[in-house]
């Protein structure tokens, strides 16, 4: 089933390159059909592929795949536990989302004929585009394969797709050199997370009879060593595909480079297979020590600040929509910390609500993450300009997109009745019961305080975001001519808008799959009395009825109270009461214009002030300008150095390679000794 | 579905929702009478905030040209926001009207929604006073909330209890003996807290009229009519929701009758609102500046209180 899912979307990659194969030619009804096939294809795709996922959420069971002797390390295992089905229903949802609304932001770029570097590539290279769209469904593939790989060699194949397609979406517009920059950064940081995971499962799967994913759980590692080994590597490797801070250097620029439907996905999805992993890992491994726990719970702490605190001082929309997946992926990470310390000192509860928690917050991340790069992307689209500081009152001319993108900022705040909410209060029981116990642990729960700050930054980002963006009077000529994007852009925006708020409203059906899959992470302890009760009460209890009923009542009183607001203020059935429309009172000044309005900078430094010193963030302040920068603090003062000295010794490296002939035969008789002698050491010492 | 949430509630706790409504616009008037006596005038009559409400409603409403319907709709998710987390305080000294496990991120949560509707009615105007303001409203709640997360993670620890109205009824009754010292301290912290959300002194002055000094006034120096009306009573609501929740923590009243905790509950508001009038009458507001320092403070209040309760 999900096989076929899978190759319908393949088909609709294949049609997208066909589509351009008819562009070229003047038959434009062709045209328009090859983009309708795609989509079609794309949609019943991810359907076909979504449905065994909802079956497994929903209590089903699927056996797994076998393929033997395609390579020696032991046969090919593919299968589907809740675990993955929570993952690949992001995948699918978001990938559907994003590659029907990449199609029209392509091919509206070459229509309306808008200033921007897609247009010039389009016009350079129409099958670019085509590509392009073929690689979104290759990489929906490849993400989807990457989840149900159970073993190590399917498992690498899939992330490495994964890697290679994200790098050629995210150099798609190759003629701008930052862009070119990003990708490079983008790619030697992909490819040391891949070295790690080579080391990873060189070292895990030494004693394994192969390298499925169930004999790897079945090996007796080193009571210490080798979980230390095995789970360090796992947070080294995953982590860097996560972007948690300081492993997060290369996100900012890699999600603002490419197009934004590639940044919906990658925001959305990609990164958060690193979180899969992390999960899988804990999940094979069965334990996870204390100390490794209270390093992913501060880990979570600070990327989640920190990443907060960057996008306020980030006026580009799309790097600031990349520092808040930071700021999340702290979150999750603070969950993810919260349930391995409840495995760890054996709360099995505690566990639950942490691993529950962070995965819930995973999958509403991915669908509002996507939603916020999608309604940005409409907005570079409509204006191609991306400093929110040029914008202002977008909200009257494109009102859907606004509407969907302020749902998202509401969803991505946590703030009730959106699903965001939901999710931080599960990890937030987490810490409360954590606090409860009787052991150390009890301290983690004062991790809460920072998801307070983050959650009161996060409040001022967006208010900051959707104020200066949408709301307000255009700042800049450019937000003057923008205009409501086409159909085929607005309605992924308002489908995604649509799961955000019905996780949100009816969180007593998300629930349950959410436990059966925090239960996979949990594995054996799940038995426990204490988590069968937790179940049962999340299920059918009072907990997740009662944020249902919190949810359907806040919006009722906010319906209600509308309603009785139109009748006070004299707009409703009768019309009674005058209602005026003047200009704003700027306190008896007469011709406000545009610019004197408040700035982003503005409305961020009186927080920004406090978080100065451990940012790297700087002020410009002039008697004409006021500016805030981010600077990042790893990537300027690490990750830079280090690439400066690594090309130093490289360079002093370089006589060796002289292209004489004679040099390299001595070269090899040189490797050839030194290997003998390694031979002769070997046969002498056993 | 929901049938075993409304068996939950008993009348009594839906009275004292329908008791605090009524009551709320007191509040600010007690505060300013208090200030007007001390200063040795004679003050606004203590229910001058019912007449404005009266005389804001029948009104006519301007709007400005730059809005949309996010500055409409501000005024209403404030109110419905704060009324909602009403609901979680067991404010007839036995139980809320609803109660679940974590609710106290939900009460957090529903009026850090109220605030996000407030900011952004107040940015939706275009104006660079209300953007000023919105900008100080912000920053003001980035610190206000992890104090107040703190404040109710000590009254988790004290007490055990996962829930605003389990803890805040026999639980903390029980607990005060125990731990009269954290509470005490959490409890000047909430209190600070109250100051800080609510815009009194020494964060902000309700009574100032220049808008470059205002926090809160200024946001709404568009709305009008029964816009602002709606506003207006959010702000007196907040205040009393506060005040129940500082009056809930010292003084946990399970053993009395239904009438008689309400009785007490209003007792204790009047309390609160004259204590709120001697500080604004004793102290002058602090630098913009100074007030994150005084939230931090009010936090480390809050972290000395837990600090004890986890030895």
């Amino acid at each position: 089933m999900l096989g076929l899912g899978l190759g319908t979307i393949l088909l609709a990659g294949i049609a997208a390159m066909v589509q351009s194969g008819s562009q070229n030619l003047p038959g434009r009804p062709l045209a328009r059909g090859g983009s309708m096939l795609f989509r079609v294809l794309l949609g019943v795709g991810c359907t076909i592929g979504a449905l065994p996922a909802l079956r497994v959420l929903l209590g089903g069971a699927t056996t797994d795949l076998q393929f033997g002797a395609l390579s020696p390390t032991g046969p090919w295992v593919f299968g589907l536990d809740a675990l993955s089905a929570v993952f690949l229903l992001l995948i699918f949802a978001v990938g559907v989302a994003s590659g029907c609304y990449g199609f029209t932001y392509f091919a509206s770029h070459a229509v309306h004929g808008e200033t921007d570097s897609a247009q010039r590539s389009i016009e350079a290279e129409p099958s670019g585009v085509a590509g392009a769209h073929a690689l979104v469904a290759l990489l929906v593939v490849s993400l989807a394969l990457l989840v149900v790989a159970r073993a190590v060699i399917p498992f690498l194949i899939a992330w490495e797709l994964m890697a290679m397609t994200s790098y050629f979406l995210i150099v798609f517009d190759a003629d701008k050199p930052e862009v070119r920059r990003a990708g490079l950064l983008y790619l030697v940081t992909t490819h040391a997370g891949t070295l790690l995971l080579f080391a990873l499962f060189a070292a895990w799967g030494r004693g394994a009879a192969d390298l499925s994913f169930a004999s790897l759980a079945a090996v007796t590692l080193h009571p210490r060593m080798g979980d230390a080994v095995v789970l360090s590597l796992a947070l080294g490797a995953f982590g860097l595909k996560a972007g948690l801070v300081p492993l997060h250097f290369w996100l900012p620029e890699a999600h603002a480079a490419a197009p934004s439907h590639v940044s919906a996905l990658m925001s959305g999805v990609v990164i958060k297979m690193g979180i899969y992993g992390l999960l899988r890992v804990i999940a094979l491994l069965g334990i996870v020590p204390a100390w490794w726990s209270w390093l992913v719970l501060g880990l979570g702490v600070i990327s989640g600040v920190l990443g907060v605190v960057w996008a306020l001082a980030q006026h580009d929309i799309k790097r600031l929509l990349a520092f808040h997946s930071v700021e999340n992926i702290g979150i999750i990470l603070v969950g993810v910390g919260i349930g391995g310390l409840g495995l760890a000192y054996h709360h099995p509860r505690i566990a639950m609500l942490g691993f529950a928690g962070a995965l819930l917050h995973t999958f509403n991340h991915g669908l509002f993450k996507s939603l916020l790069f999608l309604g940005a992307g409409s907005v570079i689209h409509a204006t191609g300009a991306r400093d929110i500081e040029r914008l202002g009152g977008l909200s009257r001319r494109m009102p859907r997109t606004a509407a969907a993108f302020l749902l998202g900022s509401v969803a991505i705040v946590g703030l009730p009745p959106l699903n965001g909410f939901v999710s931080e209060w599960m990890v937030y029981r987490g810490l409360l019961h954590i606090g409860l116990v009787t052991d150390i642990s009890r301290i983690a729960s004062l991790a809460g305080v920072a998801l307070a700050l983050i959650g009161g930054l996060a409040l001022a980002c967006f208010a900051k975001v959707v104020g200066i963006l949408y709301l307000g009077s255009p700042r800049d000529p450019v937000a003057l001519s923008a205009h409501e994007s086409a159909p085929g852009m607005t309605w992924p925006l308002l489908g995604l808008a649509g799961a955000c708020a019905s996780i949100g409203l009816l969180p007593v059906f998300v629930l349950p799959p959410i436990l059966r899959a925090a239960t996979v992470v949990v594995g054996a302890a799940a038995s426990d009395p204490s988590v069968t009760s937790t179940v049962a009460a999340d299920v059918d209890g009072s907990a997740a009825m009662a944020i249902t009923a919190l949810a359907l009542g806040v919006t009722v009183a906010m319906l209600i109270g509308w309603a009785v607001h139109r009748i006070m203020v004299g707009r409703g059935p009768s019309k009674t009461k005058a209602v005026c429309l003047r200009e704003t009172w700027a306190c008896g000044y007469s011709t406000p214009t545009a610019r004197m309005q408040y700035t982003a900078s503005s409305f961020a430094a009186p927080i920004l002030a406090h978080f100065q010193p451990v940012t790297g963030i700087r002020t410009h302040q002039t008697t004409r300008v006021f500016e805030t920068f981010a600077g990042d603090p790893v990537l300027d003062g690490f990750v830079r150095p280090l690439w400066r000295a690594w090309r130093d010794i490289a360079n002093r490296a370089r006589p060796m390679q002289r292209a004489r002939l004679s040099t390299y035969v001595l070269y090899l008789v040189a490797a050839l000794l030194t290997l003998l002698l390694y031979l002769l050491v070997d046969g002498w010492t056993t | 579905m929901f049938a075993n949430l409304a068996r939950l509630a008993p009348p009594s706790s839906i009275i004292a929702i329908a008791v605090l409504l009524c009551f709320a616009p007191v509040m600010p008037g007690i505060a300013i009478k208090t200030k007007s006596v001390l200063a040795g005038r004679k003050g606004a009559p203590i229910l001058q905030l019912y007449y404005d409400l009266w005389k804001l409603v029948r009104k006519g409403t301007v709007y400005s040209t730059t809005t949309t319907w996010v500055f409409q709709a501000g005024p209403v998710i404030v109110l419905a926001s704060v009324v909602a987390a009403l609901f979680f305080l067991p404010l007839d000294g036995r139980s809320a009207p609803a109660h679940f496990e974590g609710d106290l991120v939900a009460f957090a949560g529903l009026l850090a929604l109220g605030r996000f509707a407030l900011v952004l009615a107040g940015l939706d105007t275009g104006s660079s006073f209300e953007g000023m303001g919105a900008s100080r409203e912000v920053t003001v709640a980035t610190f206000a909330e992890p104090a107040l997360f703190l404040c109710l993670l000590a009254l988790v620890l004290a007490t055990g209890e996962l829930t605003l109205s389990g803890m805040l009824g026999v639980p903390l009754a029980n607990a005060w003996p125990r731990s009269a010292a954290s509470l005490t301290l959490v409890g000047l912290s909430l209190f600070i807290i109250l100051l800080a959300e609510n815009s009194r002194v020494p964060v902000d002055d309700p009574a100032t009229h220049l808008e470059l000094t205002m926090l809160h006034e200024v946001i709404v120096l568009d709305h009008s009519g029964p816009d602002l009306a709606l506003i207006l009573y959010g702000s007196a609501l907040k205040l009393t929701l506060f005040g129940a929740l500082v009056v809930c923590l010292f003084a946990p009243r399970p053993s009395l009758t239904p009438a008689a905790a309400i009785a007490s509950l209003l007792a204790g508001l009047v309390l609160v609102a004259v204590i709120i009038g001697i500080v604004e009458s004793v102290m002058a507001r602090l630098r913009l500046t100074r007030i994150p320092q005084l939230l931090v403070g009010a936090a480390a209040l809050a972290t000395l209180g837990i600090i004890l309760l986890l030895r």
